[in-house]
Parts: structure tokens; C-alpha cells; sequence
């Protein structure tokens, strides 16, 4: 070791500096820790959903047998839209059209042919995300394109098809079948003819959804014209899972459509992360104060000798070299310490957690925050340091 | 090593109606040196006489910009010095002025070897015959790998001597340098001190309380 070295090393206590160590890699670690699972995790509850965003809540009233009895529709009111449109956690409302006339389906499958009633919703186009040119319809053509429920694929295969001695279908043979639509106004006097396809399957919309201006102009044409109150809503909200949202929900007896766990466990997952990674931060702030206070406090011990080397000539920064080094060293060991635990730890859940659906997360976000966290605490060290070997130059 | 303001060489330095601001206000006996104008040349020897707590080590402090509580000014080479910055002053510590501080500021966990190795590694690099020989002849050749902290305060004064030879300077500057000496030793730390300063040209500025070094002055002010 250097003459200096040794003379600056000095009062140095190991204890301290793996005090410092230990401190700063618990702390890090919970907060590495934290972040990782947090990104693999909420994978979970975003379940992939290609034509809608999980930030979309499906509303509707809920039924009551007074309605059955006195066969009066649960609809929106324009008070109750304008109302719900001024809520804080509103980003946008939209609202469900359905169709004003009777639909049959049917489908030639040669040997087996089927044929059903159907009924059809619309939503804005803004909230359907279908990628490419899918979901296109303009007056004039002759094909619509629809986005069923996942689940009624699955009543069909499940449910249905093994009952009727009919064959299961999966999702893409299901997109192949050519369908009929007949489209007949109450009276049966006006009909429209047009074919039909599956676009997509979607988890969270709980409908048969056509496009809009479709609907808009089959209703036009075969509607009795009468207003009508739209039964369901799409709502855009900023923050999925916030309990006012379900406190407002549960004021006007409205409920949401679809799984609304998913997003309410979204949201404690991000609580509980957001309480973790908080305890790790305070951990890694106060271990940051650890390295601070006991470097200053070896380089308070050793001033005179600080001292008398810049009065040998020695440059500020060969004096403030050791400590540099020592701040760095110890930074970095516990960063690196605190990645390696990380990376065990996930390797410890990631099974479990994909085995519950989720979707392997990337670390290099993680790593950056260690790596962005372990530098601005030896930046600061070092300012620190610098600053003591300054005020050692004078005396 | 390059630097804007190094001082190739540096050939004088100058006090100018310096005084300690400790001083300000109080009377104080007259003084070639305080609220004067006073040059130290290249070359040239100088021996500052004063009485006990008259500033000695204040203005070697401020010569060597360890202090800048003075009024008054500071020059090198006719410029003020106030613009240095702390990297200017360490490279005038090691090319431009040798300095012995009285209090010594040797590190006493060091041997007498290391003490010395530490200046002589960082700006002077002379050979190692040539400062055992200076050892050799202040008599502490014996102590060379004796922590400096257990030699006698008069070893410890010599070691001093010794290390502050070992770099290039144009002026050294000598705070009380032999108060812990015998009179044998004292001339021959003044021959070799005599010797290097002539072989680099340089200034001696030596103090005194009444001990001083025993060399041909100059020059004598009277602090």
C-alpha cells in the first residue's frame, strides 16, 4: 500500500463502513427487489386485451325486478353523463348503442348449419384498438367485422358444441367462418342483408360489438326512430382501482361489467409495491447518511494530516483519493450485492409468478435504478469529501 | 506539469503593507517587515529576528498561502497572489518554495525514511545516497527506519531540514529551524542548507526567536 494511503486510512473502522455496506445493500436490495416483482407481476392483471385498454371501465345500472315488472329500461340520463363526466378519475365517457331491430345470424357449415337471434353494441371507435385496417366499415360495404366475448367461444366449445354433437372451435378457425346477417326492422318490412366476420376476441368487453357508424346506419334504416337512454357506458379512467371510483359506483348503484378484481388487485399491487419500495428507499437514505457521517467523521480525524500533505504539495485530489476510493468501492459492492440478491430473489418467484400468467418482465429498468441510485450516492460522497479536502487546504 | 500560473522562476517575493488583521488597531513596535515594503530576492539570505508572538510564523503561513488573514498585499514575481488558485499553490509548494514549519508537521506513525520518502517521491527525486548522506552528516542515519514519533524533538527538527531539501525550490523558507539544536549541528544543517540553496540559486528566509541558523545573512529585518 502507498505511504498515503496509509496515512489517510487511518481511523478508518471496518465496522462502520460494513455497517455502511450491509445498511446500503438491504436497502437496495428491497428496492431492486421491490421494483423487479412489481414489473413482473402486474403483467398478471393486464391481462392482453388487444381491443380495449385495462384503463376502460364498462358501467351499467344494475337490474332490478322492479325493472322485470315494470319493463322500464335502466338507462343513463344526460344528468347522470354530465354528472359522471365531471368526476375527478373521468378521462372520457362513451356510450353503448344497441341495435333498434331484430339480427339473425346464421352460418352454412354444410352438414351443420346454425342459426341464432343476436343483437349487436357499438362503442366509439376511440375505444376499440384494433390495430391495421380490421376494423373498418363504411357505407357500402357489404362485410362487417365483430369482436365477441372470449367467454362465448368458450360456451360455445364447452357448453354448447359438445351438447349439440357439433365440432370445438378455436379462436382461429372461429375468425375463418363466413356468417349471415339478416337485419330486420320490428314490423319484418324492411330487411338488410350483409356478411359478417370475427374480428378478435375480447376478454373484457362483454358484448357483440360491430362499428359504429355500421349500427348507426342499420338503425337509421330499419330503427322505429325512438330516443333511446344507452344502457351501458365505456368510461376512460386516469386511475384504475381507485377506490373513489367504486365509492361513486356504490353511491348511484351502478355496477361494472367484466372482472373488476383484476384492476383492484393492480392497484393493491401497486400500493403494497409503492410501501416496499418506500421502506427501502428510507433504508438506502439513511445507509447513504452511514457512509456520509463516517467518512467525515475518519476525515475530521485525520484533518491534520490532510493538512500537512497539501502542505507538502501533495494535489487536492491525491489527498481526497483514498477516501474517493473508499467511498466508491463500498457504493459499488453493496449495488452489485444488492443486483446479485436481486436477481436470486426473482429467480426464487419468477415460476411461481408465471405460472399464474404473468409475463417475464425486463430488468434493465432495474438495473438502471441501481446503477442510477449507487451513482448519486458516491456523487454525493464525493462532493462531500472534495469539500472536507478543501476546507483541510486552509486551516 | 503545466500550469497558468506557475512561476518559472520565481524571483521575488514581496510584502506590502502587510499586517496581521489580529494586529489591526493595536500598537505595535516598529517593524521592517508589518506596514511595510519588504522584498525576499531569488539568491539572496535573509534572516527576520523578532520576539515572541511578533507574527514569525503568521507570515511564513502567509508566504506560503497556508493563511490569508492579513491586510495589506502579497506578491510573487511583482503579481498579487489573491487570484491563486489552490492548484496554483500546491505546485508552487512543490517547484517554487521549500518551507520547514516550526511546529515540523511530520506524521509520527511514519518512519524517519517514509517522512522523507513521502516530499521526495512527490517533487524531488533525488537519489537516496544523497540524502543518507545528508543523514549521515546531522548524525540520524541511525534512526532511518524509526517511527519519526519516537526521535528526540531535536532528531525530529533535523528529519525536517532533510525533507524540505528534498524538492526543487527557488526560495527556502526556514521557521525557526534550529531551536532544538546544538551548535555543531546547527552549522552543519546551515553548510548543507547553504549548499542546496547556492546550487538551485535560492533565497533563504530564516527566522529566529534568538537561535538562528548560523549562515552569512544578507540581509537582517527585524520583525
Amino acid at each position: 500500500m502507498k505511504i498515503i494511503d496509509r496515512l489517510l486510512r487511518r481511523n478508518t473502522s471496518a465496522a462502520r463502513v460494513a455497517g455502511f455496506v450491509i445498511s446500503n445493500f438491504i436497502g437496495l436490495a428491497i428496492v431492486l427487489g421491490g421494483l423487479q416483482f412489481y414489473l413482473d407481476a402486474r403483467s398478471i392483471w393486464q391481462q392482453k386485451d388487444s381491443f380495449i385498454s385495462t384503463d376502460y371501465l364498462v358501467i351499467n345500472k344494475k337490474v332490478t325486478s322492479g325493472n322485470t315488472i315494470s319493463g322500464a329500461d335502466a338507462g343513463f340520463t344526460d344528468a347522470e353523463l354530465s354528472d359522471l363526466k365531471r368526476q375527478p378519475w373521468v378521462r372520457g365517457v362513451g356510450s353503448f348503442l344497441s341495435n333498434d331491430f331484430k339480427a339473425y345470424m346464421s352460418v352454412d357449415g354444410g352438414s351443420h348449419s346454425l342459426s341464432t337471434q343476436m343483437f349487436f353494441e357499438a362503442i366509439p371507435d376511440d375505444y376499440v384498438d384494433v390495430k391495421g385496417g380490421e376494423w373498418h366499415w363504411e357505407p357500402g360495404m357489404n362485410e362487417v367485422p365483430i369482436i365477441i366475448n372470449k367467454d362465448y367461444l368458450a360456451l360455445y366449445n364447452f357448453g354448447f358444441a359438445s351438447s349439440a354433437g357439433l365440432p370445438q372451435m378455436s379462436e382461429g378457425i372461429m375468425s375463418g367462418i363466413p356468417m349471415r346477417l339478416v337485419l330486420r326492422s320490428d314490423d319484418g318490412r324492411r330487411v338488410m342483408e350483409v356478411k359478417g366476420h370475427v374480428a378478435g376476441f375480447s376478454n373484457r368487453l362483454n358484448t357483440i360489438l360491430v362499428p359504429r357508424g355500421f349500427l348507426e346506419e342499420a338503425n337509421s334504416r330499419l330503427g322505429r326512430g325512438l330516443p333511446r337512454l344507452p344502457k351501458r357506458v365505456i368510461v376512460d379512467v386516469s386511475r384504475p382501482g381507485d377506490v373513489a371510483i367504486a365509492k361513486y359506483l356504490d353511491e348511484h348503484d351502478w355496477e361494472v361489467a367484466g372482472d373488476k378484481s383484476a384492476s383492484q388487485a393492480s392497484f393493491l399491487l401497486r400500493v403494497v409495491t409503492a410501501i416496499v419500495m418506500g421502506i427501502g428507499c428510507v433504508i438506502t437514505l439513511l445507509s447513504f447518511f452511514v457512509l456520509l457521517l463516517s467518512v467525515s467523521l475518519i476525515m475530521e480525524k485525520n484533518r491534520d494530516k490532510l493538512h500537512s500533505l497539501l502542505m507538502l504539495g501533495y494535489d487536492l485530489g491525491t489527498v481526497a483519493s483514498p477516501y474517493r476510493r473508499l467511498v466508491i468501492g463500498a457504493s459499488a459492492s453493496a449495488g452489485l450485492l444488492a443486483l446479485a440478491s436481486m436477481f436470486l430473489l426473482r429467480a426464487c418467484y419468477l415460476g411461481a409468478v408465471t405460472g399464474l400468467g404473468a409475463q417475464p418482465a425486463s430488468v434493465w429498468l432495474t438495473v438502471v435504478v441501481a446503477v442510477a441510485l449507487t451513482a448519486a450516492i458516491i456523487m454525493l460522497n464525493v462532493l462531500s469529501v472534495n469539500r472536507r479536502v478543501r476546507s483541510a487546504w486552509r486551516r | 506539469m503545466t500550469n497558468r500560473n506557475e512561476f518559472k522562476p520565481l524571483e521575488s517575493i514581496t510584502l506590502r503593507d502587510m499586517l496581521p488583521v489580529v494586529f489591526a488597531g493595536e500598537a505595535i513596535p516598529a517593524s521592517q517587515v508589518w506596514q511595510s515594503d519588504v522584498t525576499f530576492r531569488r539568491g539572496e539570505s535573509v534572516l527576520v529576528e523578532a520576539a515572541s508572538g511578533a507574527g514569525k510564523s503568521s507570515m511564513c503561513a502567509y508566504i506560503f498561502g497556508a493563511r490569508t488573514d492579513y491586510s495589506g498585499q502579497l506578491l510573487f514575481n511583482g503579481r498579487d497572489v489573491s487570484a491563486l488558485l489552490p492548484d496554483d499553490w500546491q505546485l508552487a509548494r512543490r517547484v517554487n518554495i521549500a518551507y520547514l514549519p516550526q511546529e515540523l508537521s511530520l506524521f509520527p506513525e511514519l518512519t524517519a525514511w517514509e517522512n522523507i520518502q513521502l516530499k521526495n517521491c512527490l517533487a524531488g527525486n533525488l537519489e537516496d545516497s544523497r540524502i543518507e548522506d545528508w543523514m549521515e552528516r546531522l548524525g540520524i542515519l541511525f534512526r532511518r527506519d524509526y517511527p519519526a514519533g519516537r526521535m528526540s524533538i531535536g532528531q525530529q527538527q533535523r528529519l525536517a531540514i532533510i525533507r524540505a531539501l528534498c524538492q526543487p525550490f527557488d526560495f527556502i523558507m526556514l521557521d525557526e529551524p534550529v531551536s532544538h539544536l546544538d551548535e555543531t549541528n546547527n552549522r552543519i544543517a546551515a553548510a548543507i542548507i547553504t549548499e542546496e540553496a547556492r546550487r538551485r540559486g535560492a533565497g533563504i528566509i530564516s527566522t529566529s526567536v534568538g537561535n538562528h541558523l548560523l549562515l552569512d545573512y544578507d540581509k537582517l529585518l527585524r520583525l
